[in-house]
C-alpha cells in the first residue's frame, strides 16, 4: 500500500477519555483534536497529570477498561477509525503500524523472559519470520539502537540491563516492524542526564532512517525545541495551544505556554528534571471550574474567563484563551 | 550444574532448621505430651516401681540427653516399638504409601482444576463466567469438610443415592478396587480445596494482569490468550509454587488425618489419630519428627524451584 504523503497519518477528532473512580467520573482527556503528518515529530507537553499518557495510550486503545473508556471521538490511522475496530484487527496494527514506547523502562519489559525472547515474539507476530530467523534481525535492531554486543544481550534478562539499555531495547522493539506512527511517552525521563542525551540523539537518527511519524510526549521544552516540528500544549485534559515549535517558542499566545517558557533556564544544555513551576495548583479533575481551567493561575484572568470556557481557535495552530498574548 | 550446587547448599542450610524444628517439637512432647509411666504400671505402684519404669522410659535423663537420643532415632530411622508391639518403622512403611496414593489424586486434581477455573475466570473477568465461577467457589468455601464428605457419601455411595462406591474402607489390591475406594475421598478433598485454590489463583493472575509488561505485550499486538497463558502465567509461578508447596504439610497432616479416620483407611493419618488417642509415644515421636523434616524439605524445595522459574533469584 502506498501512503499519500499529503494526508495526515493520524487524525484525532474530539477524543474524550473517562475514568470511573470511586469519587466520580473524571475526564482525563477532553475533546482533543489534532493531526499528525507523515514523517513529522509532534510534541505533546504539559504538567504531570494533564493527560499526556492517557492520550498516547488511547491511540492504541490501551486504556485500562474498566475503569477507563473512550467516551467519544475518533482516531483515524491512514483513514481508518480505530475506535470501533474489532479487537483482532486492532491487535494486527499494534506493534506493526502503531508502536509505543513507555514512560517506565524498568517495568515495561517482562522480567522472566529474555530480551531476545521478547523481541522475537514481536518479530514473529508481525513479520513472516521463524524464531530462528528472527534472532539475527533482533540483534541487528539492538545494534541500531546502540547496544554493544547485541548478540549476547539477547540472552540477558531485563534486570541484567541498565535503565538506559532497557529503554533502547524498547525502542528497538517499537521500530522492529517499521511503524507508520510511533508514540514515545517520555522515552528519556526515567534516565540520567547523560543517558538521556544519548538516547535522544539515537532516537532522532532512527526517526530519520525509519521515516515514521512520531508523537513525542515530554515535559522537557528543550527536547521539544530540538526535536519537534510542531507541538501541542495540554492542560487539564485539553489542548490549550498548538502550533509550529518555532512559532510557539518565539511567540507563545496562551498564558500557560508563556509561563512554561518563562521559567526555562537560559542554558540550553541544562535539562529540567521537572516541568518549570508555575505558581498555583492544577484544579482537581473531579471539580473543574466552569470557565477557563487555567483561570486560578493566570495573570491575565478577567471576569469572562471564569464564566465561559475558551475553545481552541484552530487545530494546526490555535489557542484556547479569551485574552491571548 | 550450578543449580545442583545451589540445591545442595540449600539442603545444608536446611539442617539447622531441622534441628530447631525437632527441638521445639520434642520439648512440646516432653512437657505437654502424655506421660507413659502410669499406663505401664498396675494399680497402686510403689515408688520403686515408678522409678524403674521411668528409668526404662528414659524419663530420668536430662532433657538435652533425651533430645540427643531422639535425634539418634531420627538419623537411624529407628523409633522403637509401638504399643501394639510392631516396630514403628514397619508401621510407617505400611501406612505412608496408603496415605500417598489416597491423598495425591485429590491434591493434584484440586490444584489443576483450581488453576484452570481461575484462568477461565481471569480471562473473562468481570463477565458472567467469572461471576459464576467465583460464586461457586464461595459456596464451596463455606461448606464444612464433614458435610462435604457426608454429602458425597449419601449421593455417591449410599443405597438411597447412586450407590456407585463403597461407603468406607480401603482396598488397593487392583486398579479397579483402588479407583472405587479412592474416588469419594478424592472428590471430597478436591471440593473443599477448590474454592480456596480457585480464588487464590485468580487473584494472583488478575493482579499480574495489571503489570506494565502486560500492557507492553498488548501494545505489540500479542494475542490476549497467549499473553495470559505464557507471559502472565510464568510471572505467577512463584506465588503458585509457594501455595502448592506449603499446602503439602497441611494436607499431609490435616487432610490425611480427617479423611482416613472418617473413611477408616489404614494410612498414616489414622495411625497418628490412634497414637494420639492412646498416647503411643514412639509413633507420635516418629510422626512429629517426620513432619518437621517434611516441612524443612518443603521450604528448601521451594527455594530451589524459585531459582528455576525466576531468573532474578540469584544463586547466592
Ligand atoms: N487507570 C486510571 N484510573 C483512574 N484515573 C486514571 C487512570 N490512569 C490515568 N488516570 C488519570 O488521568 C489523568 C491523566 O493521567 P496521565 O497519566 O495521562 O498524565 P500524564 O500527563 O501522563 O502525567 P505524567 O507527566 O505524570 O506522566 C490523571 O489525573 C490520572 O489520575
Ligand atoms: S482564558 Fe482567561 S484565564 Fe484562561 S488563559 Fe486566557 S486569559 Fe487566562
Ligand atoms: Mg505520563
Amino acid at each position: 500500500m502506498t501512503k499519500d504523503l499529503s494526508q495526515p497519518v493520524l487524525k484525532v477528532r474530539d477524543l474524550t477519555v473517562e475514568f470511573a473512580t470511586e469519587d466520580g467520573v473524571i475526564r482525563a482527556v477532553d475533546s482533543v483534536s489534532f493531526d499528525v503528518q507523515p514523517n513529522e515529530t509532534l510534541g505533546l507537553v504539559g504538567e504531570s497529570g494533564c493527560g499526556k499518557t492517557v492520550t498516547g495510550l488511547a491511540m492504541l486503545r490501551l486504556i485500562p477498561m474498566p475503569p477507563g473508556r473512550i467516551a467519544s471521538g475518533s482516531i483515524e490511522l491512514d483513514g481508518r477509525d480505530l475506535v470501533p475496530l474489532p479487537d483482532r484487527d486492532l491487535e494486527d496494527l499494534r506493534g506493526r503500524a502503531l508502536s509505543m514506547i513507555f514512560q517506565e523502562p524498568m517495568t515495561a519489559l517482562n522480567p522472566v523472559f529474555t530480551i531476545g525472547n521478547q523481541m522475537t515474539d514481536v518479530l514473529c507476530r508481525h513479520r513472516d519470520l521463524t524464531r530462528r530467523q528472527a534472532r539475527p534481525v533482533a540483534a541487528e535492531l539492538l545494534a541500531k539502537v546502540g547496544i554493544p554486543e547485541p548478540a549476547n544481550r539477547l540472552d540477558d534478562y531485563p534486570h541484567q540491563l541498565s535503565g538506559g539499555m532497557r529503554q533502547r531495547v524498547m525502542i528497538a522493539m517499537a521500530l522492529s516492524c517499521n511503524p507508520r506512527l510511533l508514540i514515545a511517552d517520555e522515552p528519556t525521563t526515567a534516565l540520567d542526564v547523560t543517558t538521556q542525551a544519548q538516547v535522544l540523539e539515537q532516537f532522532r537518527a532512527l526517526q530519520a532512517e525509519f521515516r515514521m511519524a512520531v508523537i513525542l510526549v515530554t515535559h522537557d521544552l528543550g527536547v521539544v525545541a530540538e526535536t519537534c516540528q510542531r507541538a501541542l500544549v495540554m492542560y487539564c485534559g485539553s489542548i490549550v495551544e498548538s502550533g509550529a515549535t518555532a512559532e510557539l517558542f518565539s511567540r507563545p499566545r496562551h498564558p500557560y505556554t508563556a509561563g512554561l517558557l518563562a521559567s526555562i533556564p537560559r542554558l540550553r544544555s541544562e535539562r529540567l528534571p521537572e516541568l518549570p513551576v508555575i505558581p498555583g495548583r492544577v484544579p482537581d479533575l473531579l471539580n473543574l471550574p466552569a470557565g477557563c481551567r487555567f483561570a486560578d493561575r493566570c495573570p491575565r484572568v478577567q471576569e469572562r474567563c471564569r464564566a465561559e470556557r475558551p475553545v481552541l481557535t484552530g487545530r494546526d495552530s490555535g489557542v484556547a484563551c479569551h485574552y491571548p498574548l | 550444574m550450578e543449580i545442583l550446587q545451589y540445591a545442595l547448599r540449600k539442603l545444608l542450610a536446611g539442617l539447622p532448621l531441622i534441628l530447631g524444628v525437632t527441638l521445639v517439637s520434642f520439648a512440646l512432647m516432653v512437657y505437654f505430651g502424655p506421660d507413659m509411666t502410669y499406663q505401664l504400671l498396675g494399680k497402686n505402684p510403689t515408688p520403686e516401681q515408678i522409678l524403674e519404669v521411668r528409668q526404662q522410659l528414659g524419663y530420668d535423663q536430662p532433657f538435652l540427653q533425651r533430645y540427643l537420643v531422639f535425634l539418634g532415632e531420627i538419623v537411624t530411622f529407628d523409633f522403637g516399638v509401638a504399643s501394639t508391639g510392631e516396630p514403628v518403622a514397619t508401621l510407617l512403611a505400611k501406612t505412608i504409601p496408603v496415605s500417598l496414593i489416597l491423598i495425591l489424586p485429590g491434591f493434584i486434581l484440586g490444584h489443576v482444576v483450581g488453576l484452570l477455573l481461575a484462568l477461565a475466570a481471569a480471562y473473562w473477568r468481570g463477565s458472567w463466567p467469572d461471576k459464576l465461577i467465583m460464586a461457586v467457589a464461595v459456596i464451596g468455601m463455606s461448606v464444612s469438610f464433614l458435610i462435604v464428605i457426608i454429602g458425597f457419601q449419601i449421593v455417591l455411595s449410599s443405597s438411597d443415592g447412586l450407590d456407585l462406591f463403597p461407603v468406607r474402607g480401603w482396598n488397593a489390591s487392583s486398579l479397579g478396587n483402588y479407583l472405587s475406594y479412592v474416588t469419594v475421598p478424592t472428590l471430597a478433598t478436591m471440593f473443599v480445596a477448590l474454592g480456596y485454590d480457585t480464588r487464590f489463583y485468580r487473584s494472583v493472575i488478575v493482579e499480574e494482569m495489571t503489570r506494565d509488561h502486560v500492557r507492553t505485550s498488548r501494545a505489540f499486538g500479542l494475542p490476549e490468550s497467549r499473553i495470559l497463558l505464557r507471559n502472565i502465567l510464568k510471572n505467577c509461578l512463584i506465588p503458585f509454587i509457594t501455595r502448592v508447596m506449603f499446602s503439602i504439610p497441611q494436607v499431609a497432616i490435616g487432610g490425611a488425618l480427617l479423611i482416613e479416620s472418617y473413611f477408616g483407611i489404614p494410612g498414616i493419618g489414622k495411625a497418628t489419630y490412634e497414637a494420639i488417642v492412646t498416647g503411643d509415644q514412639p509413633v507420635l515421636k516418629a510422626v512429629v519428627s517426620l513432619t518437621a523434616i517434611l516441612f524443612v524439605l518443603v521450604v528448601v524445595l521451594n527455594d530451589i524451584l524459585y531459582r528455576v522459574v525466576d531468573p532474578r533469584v540469584t544463586l547466592k
